[in-house]
């Protein structure tokens, strides 16, 4: 897959043989792609399959083995600063400090990307998140959806080239899923670049332009979802699960296997 | 591609440093328990010990603040500090503090700011309930070189905590430590320190951390002239902050797993 023409820009994310260890196991082995400009992104993969560690290792929280991490052509473990400056982060599991209420945590992360927000400012974001009537409580004191909202708000809070989001969909209701997906667009509109992990087939057709499924750490598959319904229909492996026309689920349990992982 | 308000700069130091305290300390004065260890226990056994003879049996009222002062000191830090850096550990607020573009080095210093502002608001608050529960009248100089010792013993105690959070991983098992240790250093400093436990006990009590910082306390109160043995507590005092402080910067995990 040698691209020919040098594009403008360098590409948002640019992972070539990312390999992530926890002491002696490997759990992400030579993981290479790329990210566009206004790309989403979507990284596919069971339980365990190694999402969440090669997100780590853009993020800055897990030291690679080996391999390079490159966001908007900054090397992240050279100058990891600079490249978080250019991230927005949504972890799997993360929390915001218990004793501050909404408000004051929008301010804390606001001024940690250097956006300084005043309480007008704040009111007027929670507004368009619903959350307006929330700015006194606790993190803890929100619904799930609520909490995952806040959460987007936070990654999203500087305007960030490349949106990094873990599973943001888990837990939420049907009408939450859907706003979810209109504000990533609307966040594509406004040239940003988005990857994220999600268990859905669906909601992976329906908002991302490519997907890559990964397992045991290894890169299996990447493309347009549609590409790689054409890419694998023949696969007997897919076939097999296939009930009718083969769908995105049954390529992606076609490669992966059937069993259930731990 | 319209990108153009998309960020791509370093955020400034300082704003993100004073969000960060500004932060920190909203968390510090929302936890009753740091306060209530810092300050009020040792207020409360001032008070309680200004009554009838407790404070001649206890070794005289320079001993019963010095006391009171190390107490607030290694609670809040042994206890107050560790438990709420493991917690947010565990529960992944510091995860979610560490990927964003502050530096490392700055989400533990602001903690550690907060932290030492306020053992210090509340040593000054318990010399002068000391000194007006027993009856003592100290001089600017006095309080001021009781500020100093109190920052010394924050920072020696803090440095002992941020070991323990950097090399023990669950929330539990620092809960427990934490405790234990707190024990054990304030009964080798006492016991230790009174002599009956033999002259061996002795000498490691007074360069035990407790037993160090007891002794500064207690001659700055006293103002008695500058002995060899305070150069020695100093001197440990100090020794232990750069070798634990070191240790919890060293190998300090950030995640809980
Ligand atoms: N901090 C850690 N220490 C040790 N092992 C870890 C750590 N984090 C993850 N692992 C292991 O690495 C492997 C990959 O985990 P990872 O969280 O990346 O998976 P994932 O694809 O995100 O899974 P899920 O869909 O369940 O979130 C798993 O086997 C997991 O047990
Ligand atoms: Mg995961």
């Amino acid at each position: 897959m040698s691209e020919v023409n040098v594009p403008a820009q360098p590409p948002v994310l640019d992972i070539s043989d990312l390999r992530v260890a926890y002491g002696a196991r490997t759990v992400v082995d030579g993981v290479s792609f790329q990210i566009r400009r206004g790309e989403i992104f979507g990284l596919l993969g069971p339980n365990g399959a190694g999402k969440t560690s090669t997100l780590s290792a853009i993020e800055g929280l897990v030291a690679p083995k080996s391999g390079r991490l490159l966001v908007d052509g900054i090397d992240v473990q050279e100058e990891p600063l600079d490249a978080k400056a250019r991230l927005g982060v949504q972890l799997q599991s993360s929390s915001f400090q218990a004793e501050l209420t909404i408000q004051q945590i929008a301010r804390l992360y606001g001024g940690l990307y250097g956006v300084k927000l005043s309480r007008a400012q704040i009111g007027t974001s929670m507004r368009s998140i619903g959350l307006e009537e929330e700015l006194g409580k606790r993190f803890k004191q929100l619904s799930g959806g609520q909490q995952q909202r806040l959460a987007l708000f936070i990654a999203t809070i500087h305007n960030p080239l490349l949106l990094l989001l873990d599973e943001p969909t888990a837990g939420l209701d049907p009408q939450s899923r859907r706003g979810l997906w209109r504000r990533i667009e609307e966040l594509r509109g406004e040239g940003n670049s988005i990857l994220l992990t999600t268990h859905s087939m669906e909601e992976a057709q329906a908002v991302c332009d490519r997907v890559a499924i990964i397992d045991h750490g290894a890169l299996l598959t990447i493309g347009k979802p549609s590409e790689l319904i054409d890419k694998h229909r023949d696969d007997p492996r897919v076939l097999s699960v296939a009930h009718g026309a083969p769908t995105l689920e049954d390529v992606f349990i076609g490669l992966t296997g059937s069993e259930i992982r731990d | 591609m319209t990108n153009t308000c998309v960020a791509t700069v370093r955020p400034p130091r300082g704003l993100a440093m004073g969000s960060l305290l500004r932060a920190d300390s909203i968390v510090m004065l929302n936890s009753k328990t740091s306060l209530v260890l810092s300050a009020l226990l040792p207020v409360v056994i001032l008070v309680v010990t200004s009554f009838g003879k407790a404070q001649s049996r206890l070794g005289g009222s320079n001993l019963l603040i010095s006391l009171a002062l190390t107490l607030g000191l290694l609670t809040s830090c042994l206890l107050g500090f560790t438990l709420a850096l493991a917690h947010d550990r565990e529960i992944g607020v510091l995860q979610r503090l560490r990927v964003t573009p502050a530096p490392n080095w700055m989400i533990m210093t602001s903690r550690l700011v907060v932290q030492i502002a306020t053992n210090l608001l509340a040593s000054i608050v318990v010399v002068i309930v000391g000194s007006i529960v027993h009856g003592l009248t100290l001089n600017i100089g006095q309080y001021l070189l009781v500020i100093t010792v109190a920052i010394l013993g924050a920072a020696m105690f803090l440095a002992i905590g941020q070991a323990l959070v950097g090399l023990v991983q669950s929330t539990n098992a620092v809960s427990a430590i934490g405790r234990l240790l707190m024990i054990f250093l304030l009964l080798l400093g006492l016991l230790g320190g009174s002599g009956i436990l033999g002259d061996a006990m002795q000498t490691i009590a007074d360069w035990s951390p407790v037993g160090a910082l007891l002794a500064l306390f207690s001659d700055v109160l006293n103002l008695s002239a500058w002995s060899g043995q305070d150069t020695y507590s100093l001197l440990a005092c100090v020794g232990y902050v750069v070798v634990f402080a070191f240790i919890g910067i060293r190998w300090f995990r950030w995640n809980s797993r």
